[in-house]
């Protein structure tokens, strides 16, 4: 009895409506943190675990020296190296895939990289057309590394004094 | 049997015993780098430093024996403190390559390091740096990494037998490296790769390849000589990626050769035979294996069967064949009603074959205190035999060796050397003084016989001491007397209580001994086959240039269109190619499962490491469809056990034989000995390609001395039968001794 009176109230006062216009009064003067997505992005974290690459020194030479502790830690198995010494007498690789259907970008790669070579980077923003898109070839990932060198190694420097 | 305390826990020690010793039986851990159960005590390391009590300064564990009483303690502040001190110092100068290293994973370093080795270097001054040298195409080094354990200094000059790495300089100019510009040429140097507890040695044909934890280990058998070396092959993605050794101590105890080490680089060579292919109009053809085993029996039907002259059919195998592989072939053979089967290709004359059982173990062989080396160059041929015979030696046994050549022995022994044609004359000489002093009658044969000095040396140093050996070698098997050099050291091993060890076969000839793989009375052996009219062949892992001794008539009869000729290889061969109808692709050591009878008579089985290449088959099986395609009965296997099954409690067929001793002498001018260079004894080492490339690989020479030489008007810059002559003094007259890594030219032979 006293719960149906007071329900009759409310619907009479328009309590209700008036309590979720005034979110919407306030929402409507208050600055919008919608992105207007891709016209507009949101900063990223220099930690950021997007695409991964491979770099190279800024001699040229690739970084990467084959020695297999990114395959070794990879919880999902997604890294595949053969290596062999190359005719210089370095250790190198010559297959370095990593398969983007299994990796689960936990950064665990670059973790364990002596030398920094691989790295996860900035970039999300990727599809592939075809099903053996999802693997990244030795020569993709070198590529990667190439065009986005700077912003790597800004977001390692950046970085740098947290590690 | 003493008591002692380690960690408060009583064990029980032998007097003499090191602490490291005891812990290692109870399963405490002690780091150590240094320390190896089956090398010397050099405790130059320090890392296995514990506390003792009552002594003022931590010791060592590897050199402090054990007392009575005496309490040790592996954990406690003092002995990790001094185990840390110690960790730091070595990693002063060993660099932080770990990535690029070969060892990274495997490394007892690196696992030592995580324990007890500090997060923070302290040392800032340059670390020590040594040039890259290359010692050889089977090991590389990396001696910056080296932390002075001097393992592989004491594997040299007490396992191999000769020092070839050395410690030069002192302090922090300490380096360890090899004396010679030449680098290792040992034939057990692969062995420092396994003790290197760093990467300073590491395997060079397997560099940068793989890491540790990639790869498969699979317990497998040795297959390329009599002892079955126990080894481990480590495999990745269906191929051998490299061999390690096992541990067993009545074969190999934990060495192994590098005949043994090196050989898987064969399997991977391109020249494996991948495809079954059989021979249409002259032209060979890829078909699918039904095809193939089809065409193989129609082959045999119309040649042999429908015409029920099974007489012509013949089966020749290999003594690299497994031992299942052996019997199934016999028992095809035989269920056929056919009795031509033979193993021994490389006898000139078998009514001159040599008989000798061999009584010894391998464990055994190095508590003798004589031996006699009869036509053997027992270090290059039978390398872990020989390392028996070394600590023989080195524990004070006199070893004697008759030979044509004086060979490079890694240990002392007293050389005689003797032509061939006089070996059974010594041997005579022998057993005539043992005769005599036994007092028994002399047998006919021996009444002309005069003892040489040599020969009574001989028979006194057999008679003055407890355990004696005699070995008979593989150069006597084309001996135009080897039967009765065989004969004449059975009598003097019964004279002279004397045990025997006949090296005059190698690989798995006890195998094809022990299922029979010779024919009984009413068969032809090999060289009766090859001078037969035959219709039809089957060959199973056959090498003609290489393995048949009478090559030409070898040739002769397999090359006759008539003859159909059945093929199981593993590798590609141009004159099977020529003289083959069919060629079955059989899979290679380390690719099928089988057994291995070593020269203590015991079976040892193992499983397939990998798979076999293409399609190749293991020869078992091929062998089982064959047999059911022929309709035969009793091939019912599921697996090679079951094959094994059949031989495993069956004891090798006495034959009888001719036990008379001719010691007529042969009339040949110049005797000719050709035996194949240690790397060059099976198909799958004359694959491997780093072997061939080192020192033994590369051994090519006729040995021939300058009175000879000039007989036959040759010089240094000449070739004896297509084998680089190199001339020298101690080589016995009238003879030529071949060790070559070429087919066997035996046109000449």
């Amino acid at each position: 009895m006293i719960n149906s009176i007071k329900k009759l109230a409310k619907n009479l006062t328009l309590s209700e409506l008036r309590s979720g216009m005034k979110i919407t009064a306030k929402e409507f003067v208050n600055t919008k943190i919608t992105v207007q997505y891709p016209e507009e992005k949101t900063p990223i974290s220099p930690r950021f675990r997007g695409l991964h690459a491979l770099r190279r020194y800024p001699n040229g030479e690739e970084r990467c020296i084959a020695c297999k502790l990114c395959e070794a830690v990879c919880p999902a198995n997604a890294i595949t190296i053969e290596s062999e010494m190359r005719d210089d007498g370095t250790r190198r690789t010559t297959q370095y895939d990593i398969d983007l259907f299994k990796c689960i970008f936990c950064g665990f790669c670059e973790e364990a990289c002596p030398v920094d070579a691989i790295v996860e980077t900035q970039i999300f923003e990727y599809a592939f057309e075809s099903r053996d898109g999802s693997i990244m070839t030795k020569d993709r990932l070198l590529k990667v590394g190439d065009d986005n060198e700077q912003a790597i190694s800004k977001a390692r420097s950046v970085d740098a004094k947290y590690r | 049997m003493l008591e002692i305390e380690i960690d408060g826990q009583l064990v029980n020690a032998e007097p003499g015993e090191m602490v490291i010793a005891v812990t290692d039986r109870e399963g405490i851990s002690v780091p150590r780098f240094c320390y190896h159960k089956k090398l010397s005590i050099s405790a130059s390391c320090r890392m296995c430093l514990v506390d003792v009590e009552g002594a003022p300064k931590p010791q060592p564990a590897c050199s402090t024996p054990v007392a009575d009483g005496m309490k040790i303690h592996t954990q406690n502040d003092k002995a990790k403190a001094s185990q840390k001190a110690v960790m730091e110092f070595l990693l002063i100068n060993h660099p932080l390559d770990c990535p690029i290293c070969d060892q990274g994973g495997e490394c007892e370093l690196q696992d030592v390091a995580v324990d007890y080795g500090s997060d923070v270097s302290r040392f800032s001054e340059g670390k020590r740096i040594i040039a890259p040298s290359d010692i050889g195409p089977l090991i590389q080094t990396d001696m910056t990494r080296c932390i002075h354990c001097t393992r592989c200094v004491r594997f040299g000059s007490e396992i191999a037998g000769i020092m070839e790495m050395g410690g030069t300089g002192r302090g922090e100019d300490l380096k360890i490296e090899p004396f010679l510009k030449e680098g290792i040429t040992s034939e057990l140097s692969g062995n420092m790769i396994d003790v290197c507890p760093v990467g300073a040695l590491t395997s060079k044909p397997f560099r940068y390849e793989l890491r540790s934890w990639q790869m498969n280990s699979i317990n497998s058998i040795a297959r390329h000589d009599l002892v079955g070396s126990n080894l481990y092959a480590q495999t990745y993605k269906g191929n051998v990626k490299r061999l390690a050794s096992g541990d067993n101590d009545a074969v190999n105890e934990t060495w192994i050769s590098d005949r043994d080490r090196f050989s898987y680089e064969g399997l991977t060579h391109d020249n494996r035979l991948l495809a079954p292919q059989i021979k249409v109009a002259g032209q060979w053809k890829e078909v699918e294996w039904d095809v193939a085993l089809d065409f193989a029996v129609k082959g045999l039907k119309n040649n042999i069967l429908n015409s029920r002259n099974v007489q012509k059919l013949g089966g020749l195998a290999s003594a690299t064949a497994t031992t299942e592989e052996l019997h199934l072939l016999q028992k095809l053979l035989r269920e056929m009603g056919c009795e031509n089967l033979d193993y021994r290709l490389n006898i000139k004359d078998l009514d001159n074959a040599i008989h000798l059982q061999s009584n010894i173990k391998l464990a055994d062989l190095e508590h003798i205190d004589q031996a006699i080396v009869i036509g053997s160059n027992i270090r290059l041929e039978q390398p872990m035999i020989n390392h028996r015979l070394r600590k023989a030696q080195l524990a004070g046994a006199g070893i004697t060796t008759l030979n044509v050549k004086e060979f490079d022995f890694n240990y002392k022994t007293n050389d005689i050397i003797v032509a061939p044609n006089e070996i059974a004359n010594t041997l005579a000489g022998v057993l005539r003084v043992l005769v005599e002093k036994s007092a028994e009658e002399v047998p006919a044969y021996l009444l002309a016989v005069t003892p040489c000095a040599q020969a009574i040396d001989i028979a006194s140093s057999l008679l003055n001491s407890d355990k004696t050996v005699l070995i008979l070698g593989e150069h006597v098997v084309n001996n135009a007397q080897a039967a009765s050099i065989a004969n004449l050291i059975t009598e003097i091993a019964k004279l002279s209580n004397s045990l025997t060890l006949n090296l005059t076969v190698t690989a798995n000839a006890l195998g094809a001994q022990r299922v029979n793989f010779v024919p009984n009375s009413t068969g032809m052996n090999v060289n009766e086959m090859l001078a037969a009219e035959m219709r039809a062949f089957v060959l199973l892992d056959v090498y003609p240039e290489y393995d048949f001794h009478h090559l030409d008539e070898a040739l002769n009869t397999l090359l006759n269109n008539d003859v159909f000729v059945i093929s199981l290889n593993g590798f590609k061969n141009d004159l099977v190619a020529q003289y083959s109808d069919v060629m079955l692709p059989m899979a290679a050591m380390y690719e099928t499962s089988g057994t291995h009878v070593n020269i203590n008579h015991e079976m040892q089985s193992f499983s397939a490491a990998v798979g076999a290449p293409g399609e190749s088959k293991p020869a078992w099986k091929i062998l089982k469809v064959l047999a059911d395609l022929l309709e035969l009965p009793g091939f019912h296997y599921e697996n090679s056990t079951q094959v094994l099954s059949e031989v495993a409690h069956q004891m090798t067929p006495v034959h009888e034989y001719d036990t008379a001793i001719n010691l007529d002498k042969s009339t040949v001018e110049v005797e000719t000995i050709w035996t194949h260079s240690p790397y060059h004894t099976d198909a799958l080492l004359r694959h491997a390609t780093s072997l061939r490339a080192s020192k033994i690989g590369q051994i090519n020479t006729a040995s021939i001395n300058a009175a000879t030489a000039k007989s036959l008007s040759l010089s240094d810059s000449d070739t004896y039968l297509g084998v680089p002559v190199d001339i020298t003094e101690t080589m016995a007259d009238q003879c030529v001794f071949i060790s070559s890594n070429q087919a066997t030219n035996t046109g000449a032979l």
